[in-house]
């Protein structure tokens, strides 16, 4: 807001909250558009640097020896031939590191090792090569100690103990309301199962890794992160450094999908290896080390229970959840299963509970809407099933219990007509009302199937800063730290910093992913980084523009209030079209004074609830002979309020798609139960889905700004797509051949072992 | 893993490499051939085989990567590739399972490099094998991990053989295609050439020869021959995989048919993913030889094929699998198919 003159600002910049809303159908030229990324050109031309593009002079290159076992203490260690390899400049393990406390209750280099791939030490040397003939010279010794790879056996009476306290993490979470006993003693009908969701391993096609170097006793780490202020606040801490001592950059990146939104050992080791060598240190995972140490979606095992009235109305909602986090709380590792059972329907019986297990095996870590995605494939496999034991649509039964608040924070939904919005348009746009399944061809079925999705993210929340910098030439400098994370956060954040200022994009050009340059942005999760910082930005351009009005009203001769800016040129009101002032014309008059505009995250209502929900149908062929599952084609639609660009959420939605596609089909990670060792820790037996496996996916733009969230009317749509393609694989699978598998992923082995237990005589 | 030193040499023909793999009296863990590099380089960043010397034979005269006609039938040089073959004028109709088997295999990427003489002498996939931190008995340790452990991938033939202490597949698609057509391999070493049929070339590993073929340490690939196919002859393969391209066969399956008087005669049932070398289906042909094709027939000969299956703790799906993948591919090959 202005403030009257002579009087002292309260505070530098403008808070979102105090911005008018861009309203339905406002007058917008830049948001809303299908701008071509900002970093494509970088991107196509290979000049985007990675994490492991950073060549510093004297770079040394370091390798990370494992455990090779699932469960051990450390007994020997001879890194004396390693260090002596000429080309090695340091070697680093339990025996001269510095006790640095990591995860809970252990150490950078603990001598207890609790999964296959746990650190044991690190060499740095000239070349990757010598660093990994150097790690072959270590002389490493072990007692084996008795282990526990799954739920089942982790959770048995009598299992070997990964921590005195026992193999799980804290005492369960429970949470309930109404009654479950009398909802379920209410319910005419009941739906009781177990599902079994599978450890899938994100597989970033870039790895995680950095680069340190340090000048003094100042560091910067180039680390390929998804947030740079939480690596700086945990390496700062790890070392003993102040804050602002340690920077942290990241420009472009290879997907994290979660696994890198905390700081992981190796930029703290990577720290310490230069430290002791005097040279800069670069230190990028494998893709083994990739898929062992750094991050898995929990294995779950869900049992639910579901009761309804014959006319389908929900009385009762339950789940008992065991959630594998592996070998240790990395923070994040919970994922919130219980979220989806709590809110994606009405119901006035829930009861949730929540355990979460040690194992030893890698730890896990966030992914992709955690919890959510493991939970939808159960729920919505159920909901399926309840609504043939009721004999109704399975659309026609979600709408009967549809939510229209958040039920467990027990407030209104910003936007309670979203989800119903998306069923409308999901629906219209596969057919599914009038859909008839093709005659049976040979052995091949085909299927449809349907599910819906409830995120806790998407909504954005403070802190989160922006600064907007106008240059003498009329263009700005838009600097925030945030990062982009590969999804093209850069382009969405600069549409909306180009659309406030009334200027071209290509006048625009935003700084990110720098914790020196650029003020505090938080981790790039929760789907909230437009909805977060494009709202700081926003204020920030606010503020900017503000005060270059002040400063034309004197050349222009008008008040700033009858000034506005479009295409770079300021307007004012009554005054004709073509005496429009180019902005570098008052910029170029007052440099070197330059104008700053300084904008931050303004709060969320306080009472209402903003989620994002969408829902997906799918159409399968299952060729009931060979067990091969085929998705024919998807339809989506999802919430993600304003759409700052067509694009970029048609390739979130692309993408998540076909996570989906590989979560429901194949990605399953191996673990070998005699020794721990993680057999497919590798792109050739881990299957992702190739373009082959990938059909028409058509993305409905629902489009509705959520103007209550906040000014920009837009929330994030980085993880929902994925939610809830398996579960609608699953039902579709489910309607072509009448056997539920309630188990993932569905390849053709559990397809023809399950249609082989179908027809074999009972 | 990056790879351990080693060193490289480049032969200037196939006699250069032959004394090359001989100086170190065949020793076939100190010295090897070099071809696409596709599975030897790959062995050795995963640590598993650490050779001291590779003779790259790329342009080594007197191997080729011809495809030609030769007396009726067709002879492949040992450093075509996989792509060649796909795409090759002469392997249609009954060498069409050829081009369709090397066209099933890997990548394009990968196919553009990897020769098909690599090919059936790649190493088995199962995932012990390849894991550095898991011993086993192929690689010269002593037992099996896979029969009680993660074997969904691995054979469903011979497992109760305690001659067959391996129970991992072979996981080459062109091998069953060429065994399908009756291919012919030379072998050349010190002592000159040797033809054998491709058959005799694969078997299963022993304790003396940890290996699946019979070829010696000192000895080169040079060629594939195969013989005139019988008049009328149609070949085709048919590979199930967990997704829809780039992975190693759960099943395949090679058929070759001719119809004589509207009977099938000769034909070749083949299967891969199934046993330590793909695997001749003779009871099968036996139950195909002289009779008319229909579904039913296709049916019994699939019956016939996995009689003797005996499917480990988690490969009991390929049964079936393998089944419909024999019933389609007799159909197809004998022009039936949808
Ligand atoms: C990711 C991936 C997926 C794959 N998928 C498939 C698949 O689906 N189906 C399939 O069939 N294959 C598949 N392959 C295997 C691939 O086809 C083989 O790796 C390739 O054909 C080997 O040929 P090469 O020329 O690269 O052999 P190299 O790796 O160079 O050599 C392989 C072996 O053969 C020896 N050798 C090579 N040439 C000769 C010769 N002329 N004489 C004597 N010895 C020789 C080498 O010493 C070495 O022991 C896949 C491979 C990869 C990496
Ligand atoms: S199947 Fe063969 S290769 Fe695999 S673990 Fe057993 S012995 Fe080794």
């Amino acid at each position: 807001m202005p403030t009257p003159s002579g009087e002292q600002p309260q505070r530098l910049g403008v808070g979102s909250g105090e911005l008018p809303r861009w309203e339905e159908g406002a007058d917008l030229s830049i948001v809303g558009r299908a701008h071509p990324r900002v970093e494509g050109d970088a991107k196509v031309t290979g000049g985007a640097q990675y994490a492991s593009d950073v060549r510093l002079p004297g770079q040394l290159y370091a390798r990370v020896l494992r455990s090779p076992y699932a469960h051990a203490r450390l007994t020997g260690l001879d890194t004396g031939r390693a260090a002596a390899l000429p080309g090695v400049h340091a070697v680093l393990s339990s025996a001269n590191a510095p006790e640095i406390a990591w995860y809970e209750d252990s150490l950078l280099f603990d001598r207890t090792l609790r999964f296959v791939g746990d650190e044991v030490a690190a060499v740095a040397a000239e070349s990757e090569e010598i660093a990994d003939d150097a790690l072959r010279l270590i002389v490493d010794a072990y007692e084996p100690l008795p282990f526990v790879l799954d739920l089942d056996t982790a959770l048995a009476p009598d299992a070997p103990k990964l921590r005195p306290s026992g193999n799980l993490n804290g005492e369960p979470t429970v949470y309930e309301r109404g009654d479950l006993a009398a909802g379920l003693r209410d319910a005419d009908v009941i739906v009781e199962e177990t599902y079994v969701t599978q450890a899938a391993l994100h597989n970033c096609l870039e790895p995680h890794g950095c680069t340190a170097a340090w000048d003094g006793d100042r560091l910067t780490l180039w680390s390929s992160t998804q947030s740079v202020f939480d690596v700086r606040q945990r390496v700062a801490e790890a070392l003993g450094l102040p804050e602002h001592h340690v920077r942290v950059i990241k420009q472009h990146m290879g997907g994290g999908f979660g696994s890198k939104q905390i700081a992981w050992k190796q930029d703290v080791i990577a720290a310490l290896l230069a430290k002791e060598s005097g040279r800069p240190v670069q230190l990028m995972l494998d893709r083994e080390a990739e898929n062992l140490a750094v991050g898995n979606r929990n294995p779950t095992r869900q049992r639910v229970r579901l009761g309804a009235k014959r006319d389908g109305t929900l009385t009762a909602i339950a789940v008992d959840a065991a959630q594998q986090i592996g070998a240790h709380p990395v923070g994040g590792e919970g994922a919130d299963v219980p979220a989806i059972y709590q809110n994606l329907y009405r119901c006035p019986n829930v009861r949730t509970e929540q355990r979460l297990v040690f194992t030893n095996t890698g730890p896990a870590v966030a992914f992709r809407a955690p919890g959510h995605v493991e939970a939808a494939f159960a729920l919505e496999q159920a909901m399926d099933q309840l609504a043939r034991a009721l004999d109704l649509d399975p659309l026609e039964l979600r709408r009967r219990n549809y939510a229209d608040q958040d039920q467990a924070e027990g407030k209104p939904y910003t936007l309670p007509e979203a989800l119903g919005r998306c069923y409308d348009l999901a629906a219209d746009a596969f057919g599914w009302a009038g859909y008839q399944k093709p005659p049976a061809a040979g052995p091949k079925r085909r299927g449809v199937g349907l599910a819906a999705h409830d995120w806790a993210g998407g909504g954005g929340s403070p802190p989160g800063y922006a600064w907007v910098k106008w240059n003498a030439d009329g263009s700005v400098d838009v600097v925030t730290g945030t990062q982009d994370i590969g999804t093209g956060a850069r382009t969405g954040l600069t549409q909306v910093a180009a659309e406030e200022l009334g200027l071209p994009m290509d006048r625009v050009a935003l700084h990110l992913g720098d914790t020196a340059n650029g003020p505090y942005a938080p981790v790039s999760s929760g789907s909230a980084t437009q909805s977060t910082i494009g709202p700081a930005i926003r204020a920030a351009a606010a503020d900017a523009k503000r005060q270059l009005f002040e400063a034309a009203s004197e050349f222009l001769e008008a008040p700033p209030e009858a000034m506005t800016i479009r295409d770079g040129k300021i307007h004012v009101a009554g005054e004709p079209e073509d005496r429009a002032t180019p902005v570098g014309d008052v910029t170029a008059q007052i440099a070197p004074t330059m104008i700053q505009g300084h904008g931050e995250r303004g709060p969320n209502p306080e009472d209402k609830s903003v989620r994002t929900v969408g829902a997906q149908i799918v159409e399968v062929e299952v060729d009931t002979e060979t067990g091969e599952v085929s998705v024919c084609r998807v339809v989506a639609a999802h919430d993600c309020g304003r759409i700052i660009n067509p694009t970029l959420v048609d390739s979130q939605v692309i993408g998540g798609v076909t996570q989906g596609i590989g979560f429901a089909l194949f990605e399953d990670r191996v673990v070998d139960a005699g020794t721990g060792v993680v057999l497919n820790a590798n792109l050739e037996d881990y299957h992702v889905p190739t373009a082959a496996d990938v059909p028409p996916i058509r993305n409905v733009h629902l489009n509705l700004p959520d103007r209550e969230a906040n000014p920009t009317g837009a929330k994030g749509i980085g993880e929902p797509p994925l939610i809830p393609t398996a579960p609608a694989i699953a039902n579709a699978v489910y309607d072509a051949i009448g056997v539920r598998i309630r188990e993932l992923p569905l390849s053709r082995r559990r397809v023809l072992d399950a249609l082989a237990t179908r027809e074999a005589p009972r | 893993m990056t790879m351990q030193p080693f060193a490289y040499e480049r032969a200037a023909s196939v006699e250069d490499a032959i004394a090359g793999l001989a100086r170190v009296g065949g020793d076939a863990t100190h010295t090897r051939p070099l071809a696409g590099g596709t599975d030897l380089l790959t062995l050795m960043k995963a640590d598993v085989f650490a050779p001291a010397r590779l003779i790259d034979v790329k342009r080594a005269a007197g191997l080729d990567s011809g495809i030609a006609a030769t007396d009726g039938g067709v002879t492949v040089g040992a450093l075509a590739t996989l792509a060649d073959l796909e795409r090759h004028p002469l392997l249609v109709g009954p060498y069409l399972a050829l081009a369709e088997a090397a066209g099933s295999a890997a990548s394009p990427q990968l196919r553009n490099v990897a020769t098909v003489g690599g090919n059936l002498l790649q190493r088995p996939r199962c995932w012990y094998f390849r894991n550095p931190r898991t011993p086993c008995w192929l690689k010269g340790g002593d037992g099996c991990p896979a029969r009680d452990g993660e074997n969904q991938h691995h054979a469903i033939f011979d497992t109760r053989r305690d001659d067959r202490p391996c129970v991992a597949v072979h996981p080459s698609d062109p091998a069953a295609a060429l065994l399908a057509l009756d291919a012919e391999v030379t072998l050349r070493g010190p002592g000159g050439e040797r033809t054998l049929p491709l058959a005799a070339f694969f078997a299963s590993p022993t304790d003396e020869r940890r290996l699946e073929t019979t070829l010696l340490p000192d000895e080169l690939l040079l060629s594939i021959r195969l013989p005139a196919p019988p008049p009328g002859a149609r070949s085709v393969y048919r590979k199930a995989m967990d997704r829809k391209v780039w992975a190693f066969a759960l099943v395949g399956v090679a058929a070759r048919v001719n119809l004589d008087g509207g009977r099938i005669a000769d034909a070749r049932l083949i299967l891969s993913g199934v046993a330590n070398v793909p695997r001749r289906a003779t009871a099968a042909e036996a139950v195909l030889d002289g009779a008319a094709p229909d579904d039913e027939l296709f049916a019994r000969a699939a019956d016939a094929a996995l009689a003797d299956a005996a499917p480990l703790s988690r490969n009991a799906y390929k049964v079936p699998l393998a089944k419909a993948l024999i019933r389609g591919a007799l159909a197809d090959a004998a022009g039936m198919g949808t």
